[in-house]
């Protein structure tokens, strides 16, 4: 420290604070296209690094070795991360990163609770809003908190994706929020010691854990994006929840952002799959709470097309226009650079190939286009399915790699099909459809997909990767 | 609905609107149809196929138009030639007329049309979008333009195009230059190149570039300094700067030593077309040489051209004529109905065989100039995208907390439109409350903030790509690691005396853990959006 310099006062960290929240607003204005989205995140490391300066040179503001060590090491855990993980892992390291804030939430609120802030002599009401403050702030970074640890644990595949049902889990649900209600009111009353209050406290994240759990486990796989999204936006709630604890504009005008990406990205997220927010969240798909024909049994049967990769080859080598449509499958089989390789085979040999991108393909909002990225697609011919919908009836070869509910016919014809209204990929009015599948099993929503039974419907069984490689093989030789 | 297609009146218009093909496609659809005895004559259509693919004939063209409730035609309303009838007062009151129209240039028949009840729809004002694409009359029609400029060129050439070896001696190949690379000049250099000719190009926008190599033609490109490209919204040109003129000039003299044809078709739309080729251009170009002006129309690319004329000067054939595409009648009718039908079945309502207005239909609504007697036209600007894309239900936010529940519950209740509103309503009425207690204020004030930073947040995220949605998540992930401040000032605290000194302790490992997770969130985001960023490539 210099000489003589006593730190700032919370008056002069306005500034700083105010820089800081704006380099951040331009920061997510800058992702709203490739060209400008790398400045956009230069602008939020900038601005992150003023804040935290800002900070430590606050007044009262001590830096200690507890204060350095765990900031170095923080971030050499992150970086660590950051680094090592493979493009198809990103949901599970944006769901684990959620977990933190909620985390850092809560431990934020109890360490308020237990310190502070010196020579504070509170209105009544300040008392009130205090205390409602902290106990809500506790609550969301709890119920964040917990509801990423299970959504990471999903999508690693450590847990089954399949939604965890229990009886009567909305009057669970519901019992449990009265409670964390009115412990608060209790909480607030100040009829209790001191060390009670602190144990009710606890008491209370521990039970908004529980709901958070609960909340995540009986969510289904497919609807992992909405999941993810919503949890984003949570963690936002939590840091602004922690900014209102704190009096920190800072903290709620970034929680605040993050909170409305979230809930934008939820919303695309529910319109692209033509559902309420509340039917996902405590919907538990395709069970009881959706009437109609269940499980593959009930769907279409027919006779399906079964291809050899000779046959596909032959037919993608006639081809002048193709398009791809890639779905989680793909990521799983991490197939992304095959299908680059495959791609630039048939542009050498003259043709068009293009990708459909579904909105809500993959586990996370625009997985699919980090992946085809990071495979070196160029991004101008990666196409979200509005743009390219209209162009599947003039396409020669339609390529469905590892995706079957977005190609779903019966989202547009089949009135009691759960994902009835579903936009979907019209990939059925092209030439030929090529559906590269491991089986004939329904897809995450659990619904028979007609489209396989279609005459121009040829299937490519098989591991994605290995289906791809040769037809690789087949169109170089 | 029955659908009436007259003879065109102007002279020279040998197209029709539609084709026994078409017409076979709106009987199928629901619509009964009339055709005008002769209409297709031009277009080498006859009555009998009309009439084989289940049109009724009408030899009278005042019976045709006065029986049917949509007219579907070419060109826009005019006063006959022959007669002196003017075929807007044969439109039927509250009648449908679907045609190419040039609003912005047809004030006055707009007026008349709208004065009949009418509700008028046309082609021209039929949006650039991938959607409408099927639907793009100027598309098709340009298309053919330009093959035939090229014939029409190819005809007043005393050459071969192709360059020939012969026993006789060798000729060159013809040097063509194509001027603006749009549909029509592309499908020059494709009609060019098909007939063997070398063929160079020339477009004020950049993008054009892979489109003219693509087709086998050179791109020429300019020696000028600047990052000035000249594409508007919807892909068409726009005015360029002085310096820019001034280098394309010098280029255009250059070349116009060394081609034999020159093809230009460089239209600003609703502008005067711009000069390209000056009298001096003329004097340098060889003897023999051919300029076809595809702008005729719009006051030509070319400083002698005429329009509607051939016209020589010098040696220099310079052509001017404005009915290429009534040249190629059968197939320019065959694209056109094909076009009008695509349209037609967009806006086909529910009972079949009938049209109806959906204004929510982003093609519809900017093609719609007349609408039950009411204009229509310009439509609304564009909305801000952002606005566009956010559902109107989404008011200012509700403010109630716990601020994520309460977002959410305002977007998916069952009337939208009510919610934000009450939810609104009511917060206002409690920070109004709130503010009026002592010792609120603060917390009011943050509330403020929070809420501004909502409704900032929600306009700059609905810009965000779909595509770079992970990359926006990591990165938020990162921002959100702001936590770290909360970790910082537990920390760093210095102890208060009405906390004892195990509390503080507490408070220090607390702060110490917050710390170390926020900051993996924050290298970790914005580490890995990095490297995600730096993976996207053109």
């Amino acid at each position: 420290m210099l000489q003589g310099f006593e730190g700032l006062n919370p008056s002069e960290l306005v500034v700083p604070y105010l820089v800081a929240g704006v380099l951040f607003i331009f920061s997510l204005g800058g992702l709203s296209s490739q060209e400008t989205a790398r400045k956009g995140n230069w602008l939020g490391i900038i601005g992150m690094v003023i804040a935290v300066v800002a900070t430590l040179l606050h007044k009262d503001v001590g830096i200690t070795e507890w204060l350095v060590g765990s900031m170095v090491i923080g971030c050499v855990i992150g970086a660590v991360l950051a680094t090592r993980v493979v493009m198809t892992g990103m949901p599970q390291l944006v769901a684990i990163l959620h977990s933190f804030v909620g985390l850092a939430a809560v431990l934020v609120g109890i360490a308020t609770h237990v310190n502070p802030k010196e020579g504070e002599n509170l209105l009544p009401i300040e008392h009130t809003i205090h205390h409602v403050e902290v106990w809500l702030g506790v609550a969301i970074g709890a119920i964040t908190f917990t509801g990423s640890v299970i959504a990471w644990a999903k999508l690693r595949g450590s847990l089954s994706g399949k939604p965890l049902l229990l009886p009567g889990r909305h009057l669970l649900n519901a019992v449990i929020t009265l409670l964390i209600l009115g412990g608060m009111v209790v909480y607030n009353a100040g009829t209790l010691a001191p060390e009670d209050q602190l144990l009710l406290l606890v008491g209370q994240s521990v039970l908004s854990g529980l709901l958070g759990i609960h909340l995540v486990m009986a969510i289904g796989g497919a609807d992992m994006p909405v999941v993810v999204s919503l949890l984003n936006s949570y963690s936002g709630w939590a840091a602004a929840a922690a900014g209102f604890m704190l009096g920190n504009d800072l903290l709620i005008v970034t929680g605040a952002l993050v909170g409305s990406s979230g809930a934008i990205l939820s919303y695309i997220m529910c319109e692209a799959m033509n559902r309420s927010i509340w039917n996902v969240v405590f919907g538990g798909f395709g069970t009881g709470d959706s009437k109609g024909p269940s499980g593959p049994a009930a769907g279409p049967q027919g006779d399906i097309t079964e291809s050899s990769a000779q046959q596909v080859q032959e037919r993608l080598a006639d081809a002048k226009r193709v398009i791809i449509v890639p779905g989680y499958g793909m990521a799983v089989a991490r197939a992304q650079h095959l299908v680059n390789d495959l791609t630039r085979l048939l542009t050498d040999g003259g043709c068009e190939v293009r990708y459909a991108i579904h909105p809500v393909a993959g586990r996370l909002p625009g997985h699919m286009n980090v992946l085809l990225a990071e495979a070196g697609v160029p991004y101008d011919i990666v196409l979200e399915m509005e743009e390219i919908n209209d162009d599947f009836p003039e396409t020669d070869v339609v390529l469905v790699i590892g995706a079957n509910d977005i190609v779903n016919p019966g989202a547009q014809t089949d009135t009691n099909s759960p994902i009835y209204g579903m936009p979907v990929c019209e990939v059925w009015k092209a030439g030929v459809v090529v559906v590269l599948k491991r089986g004939m099993g329904a897809g995450y929503a659990g619904v028979a997909n007609p489209l396989f039974f279609h005459d121009n419907t040829w299937m490519l069984f098989g591991d994605a990767r290995e289906s791809i490689q040769s037809l690789v093989g087949e169109l170089k030789g | 609905m029955r659908v009436g297609i007259p003879t065109e009146v102007h002279p020279g218009e040998r197209r029709v609107a539609a084709t026994p093909d078409t017409v076979t496609k709106l009987i199928k659809m629901g619509f009964e149809v009339s055709v005008q005895a002769g209409a297709g004559q031009g277009a080498h259509l006859e009555d009998v196929a009309f009439e084989a693919a289940g049109a009724t004939l009408v030899s009278d063209a005042d019976a045709l138009w006065a029986s049917a409730d949509l007219i579907i035609k070419i060109r826009a309303p005019e006063t006959c030639p022959d007669t002196g009838v003017q075929e807007t007062d044969r439109l039927r009151e509250g009648g449908w007329l679907i045609c190419l129209l040039q609003p912005a240039t047809n004030g006055p028949l707009v007026e008349r049309l709208a004065a009949r009840k009418s509700t008028v729809v046309a082609l021209d004002q039929v949006p650039r979008i991938s959607r409408a694409q099927k639907m793009d009359v100027l598309s098709s029609m340009a298309n053919i333009a330009g093959y035939r400029a090229v014939i029409e060129a190819a005809n007043n050439f005393g050459g071969f195009f192709a360059g020939q070896i012969t026993a006789a001696g060798r000729t060159r190949p013809a040097q063509v230059m194509v001027i603006g690379a749009g549909v029509a000049g592309l499908a020059a250099i494709a009609a060019a190149r098909g007939l063997g000719a070398e063929v160079r190009a020339f477009d004020v926008r950049l993008a054009a570039k892979e489109q003219v190599e693509s087709l086998g033609a050179r791109f020429l490109e300019l020696e000028f300094e600047s990052d000035e490209t000249g594409e508007t919204k919807g892909g068409y040109a726009k005015i360029m700067s002085k310096e820019f003129i001034d280098a394309e000039m010098a280029l255009f003299k250059q070349q116009a030593a060394e081609v034999d044809i020159i093809i230009t078709t460089a239209l600003i739309p609703g502008k005067q077309a711009p000069v390209l080729i000056t009298e001096e251009m003329v004097e340098i170009l060889k003897s023999g040489s051919v300029v076809v002006d595809l702008a005729a129309e719009q006051g030509g690319n070319c400083a002698y051209t005429e329009p509607d004329r051939k016209i020589e000067v010098s040696g220099v054939t310079i052509i001017g004529y404005t009915d290429l595409t009534s040249r190629l009648a059968t197939h320019a009718s065959q694209l056109f109905g094909t076009n009008l039908f695509n349209l037609m079945s967009d806006m086909c309502g529910e009972d079949p065989g009938t049209l109806v207005i959906d204004m929510e239909d982003e093609v519809v609504r900017k093609a719609l100039i007349v609408k039950d007697g009411i204009v229509t036209w310009p439509p609304p600007p564009d909305p801000e995208t952002a606005l566009a894309r956010a559902p109107t239900d989404e008011a200012p936010k509700p403010v109630t907390p716990p601020p994520g529940d309460a977002s959410i519950k305002a977007k998916t209740s069952k009337d939208p439109s009510r919610w934000p509103g009450i939810i609104g309503l009511l917060a206002a009425v409690g920070m109004v409350w709130l503010g009026m207690q002592d010792g609120a204020s603060d917390f009011v004030q943050h509330l403020t903030v929070f809420v501004l930073s909502c409704i900032v947040g929600w306009q700059v995220i609905w810009n965000v790509k779909p595509a770079l949605h992970t990359p926006l998540m990591s990165v938020t992930n990162a921002i959100s690691g702001i936590i770290v401040v909360g970790g910082l000032l537990q920390v760093g605290s210095i102890k208060a005396a009405s906390v004892s000194e195990e509390m503080h302790s507490l408070a220090v490992v607390l702060g110490a853990i917050a710390i170390l997770v926020a900051s993996i969130n924050i290298a970790g985001g914005f580490l890995v959006t990095h490297r995600m960023l730096a993976m996207f490539r053109k």
